[in-house]
């Protein structure tokens, strides 16, 4: 009976079951195996009322949808082309960096591609960059921003790890900023060696578009001071930066309109409560787990096979690097994260550190087959198939692997802000 | 019989969607005045409402939970189609149909269990903040898993007298 059922729901698992429901269908049957009342299950789920942090989360997505319905990504990619397109190759580099603030900005929901590819595709392709080359930036740079605050994925980590999300900020700078400059050594080599062609620096310009975008910029300046100056908790920052956005959207550019509110509003919430739910049922499944004690003996089996922790490190990515391909990024964080945590500890791994070697891995594994979201977004944008687009990424997840090989055994990277 | 015919059930399935809409769009805009008049009282008077951060974590909490409820209606759970990628296209419609009585006898299961939970919480009658019961707060669980139960009923149903025009009438 349990071996049927445990098939049928791997199946349906595989299948497109929604993970919510494949998740607490696996609590509720181990709860009802063990005699225990099925309430528990959304007993435990009720904890999701006990974490401010999901406040962050709802807020920040909120403001992540209102920027991306505004102008916002037109005019980082003028501005940063007025800064860098005077530079050979440098158009690249202009589609990497917004992409990245971009990212970051609407917290790594994935918008990215489908807000900024289309602007950027065809102005790379002008400046006689390859169409492969062009392709595969996009492709991969559109979950760029996952290390830079205030990515969704990063504060889920910190709610399911228990680490401090400023903190967690702190840590993801360094190793964000050596992705965007390995990335972008990489696409200068190109453009210089493809001969593409350079725009003109007009001062004029610049300062025109600096203009435009002068409040995008002044964004981080005003919520990341209110959290570093101790004024704003993470959550309370995340308000401000709805009222910010808002009102920046409706009163001062106008790009936004009144009406266009309630679908702006259903969109939020519809991807929040797509996440929030797997993290409730989540929970339950992880109550269940450490009740039968299954992390610490998955710890103490790992520890009798792997002595270092450089070994440990090394089949951490690769498993990490599988549960990517597998799983998006919330969920994958929501599953496998509880687990990892406790053995990462075993070995003494810091759990700062730890989140951003999980981050990077999840980030890459949005862009590898089968399931990476960037190249079903971008499949959908660029109107071009998911195979060419997963081989047009290939040399810059190789990037993306160097640098993670480095964020993973120089834990300086990542800890230098925080001591 | 006529008032469980897939046209009617589409009926009450769109006004229960608009509704729902003004609902989101409302709680998220109460959330959002309510943490800036929050922040504003902590930081600027000092002062501030006891109860105020109880209040906004249980209003991300519905708000979540009606989220999910929607993604429902949307489509857009979080999902690994791995299967009907790949399966030829009739085999993939019976994982497809597999998954959408999986989700609905989980969702049924799902909205009994917090019908006791919630049971539960009646009869201890503990009050939560500013004389609102708990069971109040946690009414928004049967609520929800009972919606999505509905919708994934749907989702079988239009499944099971699929019309090769497609869904709609």
């Amino acid at each position: 009976m349990k071996i049927v059922l445990t098939l049928l729901l791997i199946v349906a698992a595989i299948s497109g079951a929604p993970l919510f429901v494949v998740i607490s269908a696996v609590a509720l049957l181990w709860f009802y195996f063990m005699g225990v009342d099925l309430s528990i299950v959304v007993i435990e789920m009720y904890r999701l009322a006990a974490n401010p942090l999901l406040i962050a989360l709802l807020f920040f997505a909120f403001a992540g949808y209102i920027l991306a319905e505004s102008g916002a990504g037109k005019r980082l990619v003028k501005l940063s082309t007025a800064v860098f397109g005077c530079v050979r190759g440098g158009l690249a580099v202009v589609a990497l960096l917004s992409c990245a603030f971009f990212t970051a900005l609407t917290g790594a929901s994935g918008i990215t591609i489908v807000a900024l590819g289309g602007l950027l595709l065809p102005a790379l392709l002008e400046e006689r960059y390859p169409e492969d080359f062009s392709l595969g930036l996009l492709t991969s740079s559109g979950s760029l921003g996952l290390l830079f605050p205030p990515s969704l994925p990063m504060i889920i980590y910190g709610v399911v790890a228990g680490v401090s999300i400023p903190q967690l900020f702190l840590a993801g700078l360094i190793p964000g900023i050596l992705l965007i400059v390995l990335l972008s050594m990489y696409s200068m080599y190109k453009g210089v060696r493809g001969e593409c062609r350079v725009i003109s620096f007009d001062f004029q310009e610049f300062i025109g578009t600096f203009r435009e975008t002068i409040w995008e910029l002044l964004l981080p300046v005003v919520v990341f001071g209110g959290i570093y100056s101790g004024f704003l908790a993470v959550s309370e920052a995340a308000v401000v930066t709805v009222v910010y956005v808002l009102l920046v959207a409706l009163l001062i550019n106008r790009d936004v309109k009144l009406k266009q509110m309630p679908t702006i509003v259903v969109k939020t919430v519809v991807m929040v409560g797509s996440i929030i739910i797997i993290l409730g049922a989540a929970l339950a499944f992880n109550s269940l787990l450490i009740d039968q004690q299954v992390p610490s003996k998955i710890l103490l089996w790992i520890q009798g096979q792997v002595e270092s922790k450089f070994a440990f490190l090394l089949i951490l990515n690769i498993f990490l690097l599988l549960v990517g391909c597998l799983l998006d990024v919330y969920s994958a964080l929501v599953i496998v994260a509880p687990l990892i945590v406790p053995l990462a500890q075993g070995y003494d791994i810091n759990l700062l550190h730890l989140g951003i070697i999980f981050l990077t891995n999840l980030q890459i594994g949005y862009s590898t087959p089968p399931i990476g979201m960037n190249l079903f977004i971008a499949s959908l944008r660029f109107e071009k198939s998911v195979l060419r687009l997963g081989a047009a990424s290939l040399p810059f997840l190789g990037i993306l692997l160097v640098a993670l090989l480095i964020i993973t055994f120089v834990p300086g990277l990542s800890l230098l802000l925080v001591r | 019989m006529s008032a469980s015919s897939p046209s009617n059930l589409k009926k009450i399935s769109r006004f229960l969607g608009n509704i729902e809409q003004w609902v989101l769009v409302l709680l998220l805009g109460f959330l959002t005045a309510f943490a800036v008049t929050q922040i504003v009282l902590r930081n600027f008077l000092s002062a501030g409402l006891v109860w105020g951060d109880d209040l906004l974590r249980h209003g991300v909490l519905w708000i979540s939970l009606l989220g999910a409820t929607r993604a429902t209606l949307e489509r857009k759970h979080i999902r690994i189609d791995l299967l009907p990628r790949i399966l030829p296209a009739r085999l993939g419609l019976i994982a497809d149909s597999l998954c959408c009585f999986i989700s609905l006898f989980v969702c049924v299961l799902l909205t009994w269990a917090s019908w006791n939970f919630v049971q539960g919480e009646r009869l201890g009658g503990d009050i939560a903040f500013a004389s609102i019961p708990y069971w109040w707060l946690v009414l928004i669980f049967p609520i929800s898993f009972g919606l999505m139960a509905f919708r994934f009923c749907l989702n079988c149903i239009s499944r099971l007298v699929r019309r090769p025009e497609g869904v709609e009438r």
